[in-house]
């Protein structure tokens, strides 16, 4: 499938320990432009660890990571180069509580593409009225809503331009009413072919979204599918009792 | 039920005091403790003893006097219900009478005392020189302190870069000198650098120990405070292609400045009251100026005075301090 399209993400026999833990079990993946994907499972299976490897938030202990044709875990690719081409939400919205939210959405745009603050500034601005805050430019972290930092936090993670976005369960941490503002700003994404990993259980949005559903259990991929296929008629029993129970 | 809610009958007011402080015990009512307070202030004005040593009886009296008092204060003071004045009145008065006690009954030679140290027929003429000790002593301070902040600030930055070697090192200066008596290392730099060498005059040798010294807690703290912020936060920065020094410049300190700024202000008020110890290598600052004159007068009161002049430098910063503190308390994100 999607063989004509760019391979963005290639994952080789990738093995995570934490101490005598071991938490992946030599993951094999490929992810090409535009797929979103998303990736569920029970709490404990390796979902957050695989993809906090692919930017080697965690060090892989074991196995290849290939980020557009870019070996991440050789020793002389310089990482913070690749992260720039790697948007990430997190669950905990991690905006910079010293930072207005147009502030952080400037930041490292500033500090790494090294624009210029008047440049910067615009494209902060489209981006908030993007995710629809445009009036919260100099509002900061903590005057906004759970949903509204993360929607700021999409747009801090969309200004450096990059090539594909991962999403950590990016509304596990969110009141059930701003559930629905977060993910339609990410079903936009979607949309617009950006590539994207998510991390969510939010099946609504999944079966509306996705691509591709892989199902991570104890460190394996233990099935992997179009949501149809996935959702509808699972064919690991693991994955059936899973999603008897959070459907 | 809504009847009679609607139709509210006047209770009598010995019925709604019982509702409104019928929980209370006994003690902390005001119907025990309105009495009292008749009590205590006529036992006070009519059978206390004047200025001087009491008999045993008047002893009794002050004695009974007492505890009437303690189980007055209590009373109220711990109940939180009790008007906010009411309690002020009692902490003050009681805080008070204590005072006063100590003054009329403990047979002190209060005349004395202030001959001794509250004197102020010998400060005449000295105020100048204590006023140039006081100067010597905030040069001394200040340079100390803009030198061990920007010590300890590299230090802590560069214990947060984790480099197993390096911190060795750092660890080794960081015990060394926060567990060495900053008044063995003044005397150190002073009499023992020469041997090697090294001479320093007073003022300088002053200045070397107390940063050197101070460098190393204030490492310590901005470290506590570079350690405080949230993980995420290097997190989110380094997702972003930031690099750790980018991290470090951009989102930590800012952030680890708002939580260690309270206790670095408690420590440059540390700093300045240890230039003190500088005395003992001859430097002219306010302490040695205190002792000097002390010696000269045959009168401990410059000495006092010395100490007026350190309370009135430090108070306002101490004060500044805490204002600080619950200014940053507001929003940092730290560690969870």
């Amino acid at each position: 499938m999607g063989e004509d399209r760019a391979l963005m993400i290639e994952v080789i026999n990738l093995h995570k320990y934490f101490k005598d833990h071991h938490v992946l079990k030599g993951l094999n993946q490929k992810v090409y432009k535009s797929e979103v994907v998303a990736m569920i499972g029970p709490s404990g299976a390796g979902k957050s660890t695989f993809l906090r490897c692919l930017n080697r938030l965690e060090e892989p202990s074991l196995g290849k990571i290939l980020i557009e044709g870019t070996d991440i875990t050789a020793t002389r690719t310089d990482i913070n180069k690749v992260r720039t081409e790697i948007g990430m939400v997190f669950q905990s919205f991690n905006l910079f509580p010293h930072l207005t939210a147009l502030q952080n959405i400037k930041l490292a745009p500033i500090n790494v593409r090294r624009m210029s603050e008047k440049d910067a500034e615009e494209r902060g601005r489209q981006l908030l009225k993007k995710v629809g805050l445009q009036e919260k430019a100099n509002a900061y972290p903590d005057q906004l809503s759970g949903g509204q930092q993360q929607r700021v936090a999409i747009a801090r993670a969309l200004a450096m331009q990059p090539h594909m976005i991962f999403f950590d369960e990016p509304t596990s941490a969110l009141d059930p009413e701003m559930i629905r503002e977060v993910l339609d700003v990410m079903d936009n994404l979607a949309k617009e072919g950006m590539t994207m990993l998510v991390v969510s259980h939010e099946i609504g949005f999944i079966r509306e979204a996705a691509t591709r559903i892989l199902v991570l259990a104890d460190g394996c991929i233990i099935e992997e599918g179009t949501p149809n296929e996935v959702l509808k008629h699972p064919q690991h029993s693991r994955t059936q009792d899973f999603l008897s129970k959070i459907v | 039920m809504a009847n009679i809610k609607q139709t509210p009958i006047r209770e009598s007011f010995a019925k709604r005091y019982r509702a409104r402080f019928g929980h209370l015990p006994w003690f902390k009512r005001y119907e025990c403790l309105i009495p009292l307070s008749i009590i205590i202030l006529l036992i006070g004005f009519l059978l206390l003893p004047p200025l001087g040593k009491p008999t045993p009886l008047q002893w009794l009296w002050i004695g009974v006097f007492l505890i009437l008092l303690i189980l007055w204060v209590v009373g109220i003071l711990t109940d939180i219900e009790k008007p906010r004045w009411i309690r002020a009145i009692a902490a003050i008065s009681f805080v008070f009478v204590l005072g006063f006690f100590f003054y009329r009954y403990s047979g002190a030679q209060w005349d004395k005392l202030t001959t001794n140290f509250f004197n102020l027929s010998v400060m005449e003429g000295l105020w100048g020189d204590l006023g140039q000790g006081l100067l010597m002593t905030l040069k001394v301070a200040l340079v100390s302190m803009c030198i061990s902040l920007v010590l300890g600030l590299v230090i802590a930055i560069l214990r947060s870069l984790n480099n197993p070697i390096l911190n060795v090192f750092l660890i080794i200066y960081i015990d060394f000198f926060r567990a060495i008596p900053l008044i063995v290392l003044v005397v150190f730099v002073f009499y023992a650098l020469p041997f090697l060498g090294i001479e320093l005059d007073p003022y300088i040798s002053a200045v070397v120990a107390v940063s050197l010294s101070y460098a190393a807690y204030v490492a310590e703290v901005i470290r506590a405070g570079i350690e405080s912020i949230y993980r995420g936060q290097v997190e989110a920065s380094r997702a972003l292609g930031l690099s750790s020094m980018q991290t470090m410049r951009l989102v930590i300190l800012p952030q680890a400045v708002r939580v260690v700024i309270p206790p670095t202000t408690g420590l440059m008020v540390g700093l300045l009251k240890d230039t003190a110890l500088t005395t003992i290598i001859g430097l002219p600052e306010l302490l040695y100026k205190g002792i000097q004159n002390t010696i000269w007068q045959s009168n401990p009161t410059p000495l006092v005075a010395a100490a007026v002049l350190y309370i009135i430098v430090l108070l306002p910063l101490t004060r500044f301090s805490g204002y600080l503190e619950t200014r940053s308390k507001k929003w940092v994100k730290t560690a969870r």
